[in-house]
């Protein structure tokens, strides 16, 4: 092992364990900058996507919770990896614009604090339903069958087919939303609507349904979040919660509504984590995020690439 | 319904003088409005609390004592949220930061209960400082994920960096708590005629910390220093206008209301002995932010009536056979609805319902 091979594989491990912090901060982002709704139950789609895959994979035993006691065994449905990724997205999406129509419209006009409190009180819902029905225990998520396994890598050696297929499908994704706010028509009227939505609607463009599909995108984009990293770890119902806060963090250390922002950040948490655990400082690998969060923040409040009138 | 809390300070003297001639609802309202009033209240509440309790409502003496403890958390929690109107999602770290404090000073300083109160609340104070003066640099979302940020950060330092001092994920077990004034055994029975209502010192010596916090916030709410907390909460820029320091009155309100998290903090580690990592978790703020949302904000006695409500339904509903599996589901459909329809929570419910039966001082 060389030096080089040394620190290319701590970034691509960063890489791979920014790509879930990036996909999550996105879809958060993109919904805190444009609609200036603040999303407390972003984690709890991750947790949606996540359990939606793990129906739609495979046939998952049921050993507790209130469906094994009515009586059904398993669950799932065995339609494969790559139906998940289409399917998922679509459904979260959908619960995403029926989130927008029947609960965060209702809060874009109360302070901000209603708005964390009621989307924390509907995280709590979904996750104790899915615990009530599914039970709390840890399901493996199989990794796909075509991207198991070890590819040897030019300089790198030996690595992990799937994380590598964790960080093109974030590196698409992204990149079309990216693409989609940058490039299009769409993306123009929301970029507008951000900047001073008043005067966009004095143009006679109606801004309620853009908001409400951009909402439904960042849904999607979480519960693809779930899809994608549920083979890295077992799926449980905490996972949401867990994932909420780094993907928070990041959102402000790139800057709210900011999609390379968050990329960036993304990246960096990534590799920070990896960078502690690898030189044997594994126990300062979770303090170390929220460590250089902080400082971030401090120094700079409106985020790496946040621009200095987004300040609230 | 009116946003003002109607125990304002202006009106309480003005009824207290003028309006005792009214009816019955006038007199009574005057009467609540004094500050020696409130305390009596609390008093008599706390003394047939744990009779009613036991007798009537499946509790147990353990757990009317721990809802005080959290009791006294939320009343601080309610300055800050309900009065002040800043969200903090970090104050398991005072809550659980001076449980750590306390049963560590327990352990190698001290074990006099009052002393170990005493560290346990100097502590929280400090942090609150350092981590209150961080993160008011900015407002609104930014201070909730701020505060979640230092709560997550002393929650994983405590797991494993610190460990050699916290006992990393095992919780704190050596807490070593001694004789209260060096003579009352705290975890022991109490005399005579005091059996009749409850039967152990440990909760005399928590409602006397509860009557004495809720005396404390009741000053603190009434005073001056308590309205400019309900101005900046109602128009932070006026106030800032009229030529108010709002950024100092902010960092003070975090201060106080995490004053009270370190008192209910370190009352846990000398109720249980033990400090469990988990007191330290974000979700251990999610919680205080529960009870004191269902309970009512910006109200003095709403927030000890949330912390009761959410403790029942987790220890006694919990075990209700057909119930019992979806208590936490429950509860998050019943804080949305709070949330979503009324604001001020179930004691601003009642005063609603009460208002529109006595026919109330309509604003």
């Amino acid at each position: 092992m060389t030096l080089l091979a040394d620190i290319l594989t701590i970034l691509l491990n960063g890489l791979q364990q920014g790509a879930i912090y990036v996909l999550l901060a996105v879809g958060l982002s993109i919904i805190l900058g444009t609609l200036k709704f603040v999303n407390f139950a972003h984690g709890a789609l991750y947790l949606v996507g996540a359990y939606l895959g793990l129906f739609i994979t495979g046939q998952v035993p049921l050993n507790n919770g209130q469906l094994a006691e009515w009586g059904i065994q398993s669950y799932g449905i065995g339609l494969g990896f790559v139906a998940a990724l289409v399917i998922v997205p679509i459904v979260v999406f959908i619960i995403g614009l029926l989130m927008e129509r029947f609960i965060a419209q209702a809060f874009y006009d109360r302070p901000d604090t209603d708005q964390i409190l009621v989307t924390f009180g509907l995280a709590i819902i979904v996750q104790e339903l899915l615990r009530a029905l599914l039970g709390g225990s840890s399901q493996p998520f199989p990794q796909p069958s075509w991207a198991s396994g070890p590819i040897a890598l030019p300089v790198v050696g030996n690595f992990p087919r799937w994380r590598l297929g964790v960080i093109a499908i974030t590196a698409v994704l992204v990149l079309g939303v990216y693409a989609l706010v940058e490039y299009t028509d769409f993306g123009l009227i929301v970029q507008a609507g951000t900047l001073d939505g008043e005067m966009v609607r004095l143009l006679g463009i109606k801004l309620s349904r853009p908001y409400l599909v951009v909402f439904g995108i960042g849904a999607a984009l979480a519960g693809v979040a779930g899809v994608v990293g549920g083979p890295l770890a077992n799926v449980n119902p905490n996972i949401g919660t867990e994932q909420l806060v780094p993907a928070f963090l990041t959102v402000v250390i790139g800057g709210v509504g900011k999609i390379e922002g968050a990329v960036v950040a993304g990246l960096m948490l990534g590799t920070l984590q990896v960078l502690l655990i690898q030189t044997g400082y594994a126990a300062w690998s979770q303090v170390g995020i929220y460590a250089l969060a902080a400082l971030v923040l401090l120094v700079r409040p409106q985020g790496l690439l946040g621009s200095e009138v987004d300040v609230s | 319904m009116s946003d003002e809390p109607r125990d304002a300070t202006a009106t309480a003297a003005a009824d207290a003088d003028a309006e005792v001639t009214g009816g019955l609802a006038d007199r009574w309202a005057s009467f609540r409005d004094r500050e020696i009033s409130t305390v009596l209240l609390t008093v008599v509440g706390v003394a047939v609390f744990p009779f009613l309790f036991n007798n009537f409502l499946d509790g147990y003496t353990q757990l009317a004592t721990l809802m005080l403890i959290y009791g006294i958390f939320a009343v601080g929690f309610d300055i800050l949220l309900g009065y002040t109107g800043l969200l903090s999602f970090g104050h398991a770290v005072f809550f659980g930061g001076a449980a750590y404090a306390a049963g560590i000073f327990s352990a190698s300083v001290s074990s006099s209960p009052l002393l170990v109160l005493l560290a346990g609340t100097v502590f929280a104070v400090l942090l609150a400082w350092i981590v209150g003066f961080l993160s008011l640099r900015r407002g609104g979302i930014y201070f909730a994920i701020l505060t979640l940020t230092f709560g997550q950060m002393s929650f994983y330092l405590a797991a494993s960096p610190l460990a050699f001092l916290t006992n990393g994920e095992n919780g704190f077990t050596s807490v070593n708590i001694g004789h209260l004034l060096g003579v009352i055994d705290i975890h022991g029975g109490v005399p005579f005629p005091l059996t009749m209502l409850v039967d152990n010192m440990l909760y005399v010596f928590v409602a006397v910390m509860t009557v004495l916090s809720v005396a404390m916030a009741n000053r603190i709410l009434h005073s001056p220093y308590g309205t400019v907390f309900r101005a900046i909460r109602e128009n932070e820029r006026r106030a800032e206008f009229v030529g108010l320091d709002v950024w100092r009155y902010k960092l003070m309100a975090f201060i106080i209301s995490a004053a009270f998290a370190g008192i209910a903090g370190s009352l846990f580690t000398i109720e249980g002995n033990y400090v469990p990592l988990q007191s330290l978790y974000w979700t251990e703020s999610g919680r205080i932010v529960i009870m004191t949302v269902l309970g009512g904000v910006g109200s003095l006695f709403g927030p000890l009536f949330g912390a009761g409500l959410y403790l029942y339904i987790e220890n006694i509903v919990s075990g209700f056979e057909t119930l019992g599996p979806f208590w936490h589901l429950i509860l998050g459909v019943v804080f949305v609805v709070a949330v979503v329809l009324f604001p001020n929570g179930i004691w601003g419910g009642i005063d609603y319902v009460r208002d529109m039966v006595v026919g109330g001082e309509d604003e």
